[in-house]
């Protein structure tokens, strides 16, 4: 067997860290997530430089992040080589995969083209990185394809198991609760955008029968990010081209030695080449930089990429109405133009919902908003004591609240529409709605009134109504209401969502000191 | 007399004293106990003593099912759920006299894994031996015909409907349509399909329900109630401790006499009247035998 090298070992540490993390990110019995699941984020630069830019403030929660683009400052791009879970992902696949030789309309300066809109973007005040992030991409393909997809299958096989064996099933039982428990997501959620997040990924596989390593040198705009900073890096290889003797670094190099001189802002530092150089002459160190770089980033590009990406920012702003009055953020965000600003779209917070009611938006918040997390209260609603979205958003974008405070953000208003209602539109009773409200004085109550139905029965009808000031727009009532296809009672977004008053609330706790079994808190 | 016609005299006596017995036993009043204690599990056990034991319900090599209500994201303080030293007290019991397995499970109504966890129960059966706190598995669902009701037939928990003993233990606790939900309510946690919609013609239907699928023993826990807000409070305010437990294999019985605990009457509430004349067991408590510990 070949010895494995330090490189490919660190990166499949680093891919197994980052699936282990990527599993974990889901409700597992306790109400605080450990904090490291969204660390990749946290330490991804170009969500750092992107947020910082967007926000024009020092945002701390990125701070691993701007850490880590200055170890790039003196090491280069070792984080492609050594870490990134999309690049080992390709190094895992690209030898199986016969190459064609480069696209040349990838060359040239396309992944400038890349960054620097989305930098500018974000500077102003559009945080589009996320679109083309390789993390987020990655997990955005995982979150609303591959796993679903796994859970889905895993659970069909249980379930045919049922069909199989009955009862008798139960003996299997605990094997399948262990994987329940602690490897498949708990439900399966089917999301929109997943064949978009697929194919994109499949794009980037794909991409490897032209060269190796081709989205990371030629399009990926962290990785580009990266380089730009390698070109500072006094970590340098000696020779600096090609021996005239041999030339085995070309077939050697994933990603630079297609040219004579190896190419400081995509070489990923993987050391291939000194590993199986044939006269162990490559040697790394800190030194000087060899003379005779190219330019790498001319004015006009610069400009450009600035230039479109302030039209990124400005031209796409076209907003359904219709759309709009659904758009449910999350619970704590307040402000949608601060929102945009820092949500990097990673899909972690779809991830973890509790109750499956985040889904990326396509275009309910403008071409600018694609792949945002919304809330949609048909499928899912906001559960009243869970804060795991906020713990997991890597730039603060959702705010990490404790759950007194979380429970009063206002996300929405619940709306009859009696049209629908049972009690205005059939004069029948129901108040599922009141009965699911988790607000303890209830934003939905009802007063009995007496009724004519149309068929001339008198009844006691229970009417039910919105307290608007006590409504956070959980949507609980939405989700819960028995009516088939469109709800009776709908949650519309809100402009003033400024928190629900604190008077209303129970003292923190609850009281339960003392309790053995109090819950996990 | 000879022996002969001494023989035929026990004969006849003994067939008739044992129509006797068995109809005496048809007709027997239904026992409600009533416990009174700070301590919750006590309680509990202590109330179906009275019954007669947890023998009397439970066979050596039984499969029971405890169906609690704990279809809330709430604590044991806040009296949405059963509470957790009730539900650990029949477990024990179910297991002391000899159940083969005790299957804990609830339909909930917030999310399953908080609701387990948050009601305390998860907590406090762990560590049991032979008692399986599940989730429920939709698959399991098989549509039940209902005979000369409101529904036609619904989608029932498998797991409920083939146990040897199901008892159903509900948290006693105020509701905003049915003004109370006890016992024969918390058998919604076992329903499938679209369960809200029954709300239009709540009584009938639970009555329904009820008719088949039938709790072997009720232990209705009105340790701590909510008297307002339900069925999910929230607010501590509304909390009222009480230290009861209430134990009866009638079912309409244990309800009945759980609803006076609040105030009210058995009659003001639609969905024990629906039970009642239903037949399936006794609303009016002077035809209760309620007995105390």
């Amino acid at each position: 067997m070949k010895k494995i090298s330090p490189a490919r070992l660190s990166q499949l540490l680093f891919l197994l860290l980052f699936l282990v993390l990527f599993v974990q990110t889901e409700y597992r019995g306790s109400d605080q997530l450990a904090a490291a699941v969204n660390s990749f984020f946290r330490a991804d630069p170009l969500v750092a430089v992107t947020v910082l830019l967007a926000e024009k403030t020092m945002v701390w929660l990125v701070l691993p992040g701007l850490l880590l683009l200055g170890l790039s400052l003196v090491l280069g791009r070792f984080f492609c080589g050594w870490v990134c879970p999309l690049g080992t992902i390709l190094d895992l696949v690209t030898p199986r995969i016969r190459k064609r030789g480069a696209l040349p309309l990838l060359k040239g300066n396309l992944k400038y083209w890349l960054l620097l809109p989305l930098l500018g973007a974000a500077l102003f005040d559009v945080n589009l990185a996320g679109l083309l992030d390789p993390l987020a991409l990655l997990v955005r393909g995982l979150t609303f394809f591959f796993y679903p997809l796994f859970g889905d299958s895993a659970r069909q096989v249980w379930v045919g198991l049922y069909r199989l064996l009955g009862d008798n099933r139960d003996y299997l039982a605990p094997g399948y609760a262990l994987l329940r428990d602690h490897l498949l997501p708990f439900r399966e959620t089917f999301y929109p955008l997943a064949l978009l997040s697929t194919l994109l990924l499949v794009l980037i596989i794909v991409l490897e029968r032209y060269e190796s390593r081709n989205w990371c040198r030629n399009l990926c705009p962290l990785g580009t990010l990266l380089g730009i900073a390698a070109r500072f890096s006094p970590l340098v290889r000696r020779p600096a081209g090609l021996c005239a003797d041999c030339g085995a670094c070309r077939q050697l190099c994933p990603t630079t030695f297609d040219q004579e001189l190896l190419q400081r802002e995509e070489c990923i530092l993987c050391l291939e080449c000194q590993r199986r150089c044939p006269a162990q002459r490559v040697t790394f160190g800190f030194g000087r930089r060899p003379a005779g770089e190219p330019v790498f980033l001319q004015r006009r590009v610069l400009l450009g990429g600035l230039v479109s990406g302030f039209f990124l920012a400005r031209v796409f702003r076209f907003r359904s109405p219709a759309a709009q009055a659904r758009l449910l953020r999350p619970p704590g965000v307040t402000d949608e133009q601060r929102f945009l600003q820092s949500c990097v779209r990673c899909g972690e917070c779809m991830k973890v919902c509790l109750k499956s009611a985040l889904y990326p938006a396509i275009f309910e918040s403008g071409a600018e908003g694609l792949y945002t997390p919304h809330l949609i209260p048909r499928l899912g609603y906001c559960e009243y004591n869970c804060t795991l979205c906020g713990q997991v958003c890597p730039t603060g974008a959702i705010p990490a609240l404790p759950v007194e405070e979380k429970r009063r953000q206002v996300i929405g208003k619940a709306v009859f529409d009696k049209n629908q209602c049972l009690p205005f539109a059939k004069k029948t009773n129901c108040i599922v709605c009141e009965e699911h409200c988790p607000i303890p004085q209830k934003a939905i109550r009802s007063r009995t009134v007496a009724e004519t139905t149309d068929d001339g029965r008198s009844v006691r009808l229970q009417v039910p109504y919105v307290v608007t000031e006590l409504c956070n727009g959980c949507g609980i009532c939405e989700n819960v209401c028995p009516l088939e296809g469109k709800a009776g009672i709908e949650v519309f977004a809100v402009n003033d969502r400024s928190p629900l008053p604190a008077g209303g609330e129970p003292p923190p706790g609850g009281g339960e000191e003392g309790d053995p079994y109090g819950g996990a808190g | 007399m000879d022996r002969r016609s001494f023989l035929k005299g026990i004969g006849v006596a003994s067939l008739l004293a044992e129509g006797l017995v068995r109809r005496l036993f048809a007709r027997e009043i239904p026992v409600v106990a009533v416990s009174r204690d700070k301590d919750y599990r006590r309680a509990a056990v202590r109330a179906v003593d009275l019954l007669g034991g947890m023998k009397r319900f439970v066979k050596p090599g039984d499969v029971v099912v405890i169906k609690p209500n704990m279809g809330w994201d709430r604590t044991p303080a806040q009296a949405a759920n059963t509470h957790p030293l009730v539900v650990r007290g029949l477990a024990e019991e179910a297991l002391r006299v000899g159940a083969k397995k005790v299957k804990v499970f609830d339909r909930t109504c917030n999310d399953e894994r908080r609701c387990y966890v948050q009601s305390g129960i998860a907590a406090a059966l762990s560590g049991l031996d032979r008692v399986e706190l599940k989730f429920i598995e939709n698959e399991r669902f098989h549509p039940v015909a209902i005979k000369g009701g409101t529904l036609k037939s619904w989608e029932l928990y498998g797991e409920a409907l083939s146990a040897d003993v199901f008892i159903n233990v509900p948290v006693a606790k105020h509701h905003g349509l049915t003004r109370l939900s006890l016992g024969l309510k918390n058998v919604m946690g076992v329903m499938g399909g679209n369960r809200g919609s029954i709300h239009r013609h709540i009584g009938p239907a639970l009555a329904d329900i009820n008719s088949v699928l039938k709790s072997h023993l009720t232990v209705i826990d009105a340790t701590r109630v909510l008297t307002a807000h339900g069925p999910q409070g929230g607010d501590p305010a509304d909390v009222k401790v009480l230290d009861t437990v209430v134990a009866s294999a009638d079912i309409v019985a244990a309800d009945a006499y759980a609803t006076t605990l609040f105030g009210l009457k058995p009659e003001e509430i639609e969905v024990t009247v629906a039970a009642y004349r239903r037949g399936l067991g006794e609303m009016n408590l002077r035809r209760v035998r309620v007995v105390r510990g």
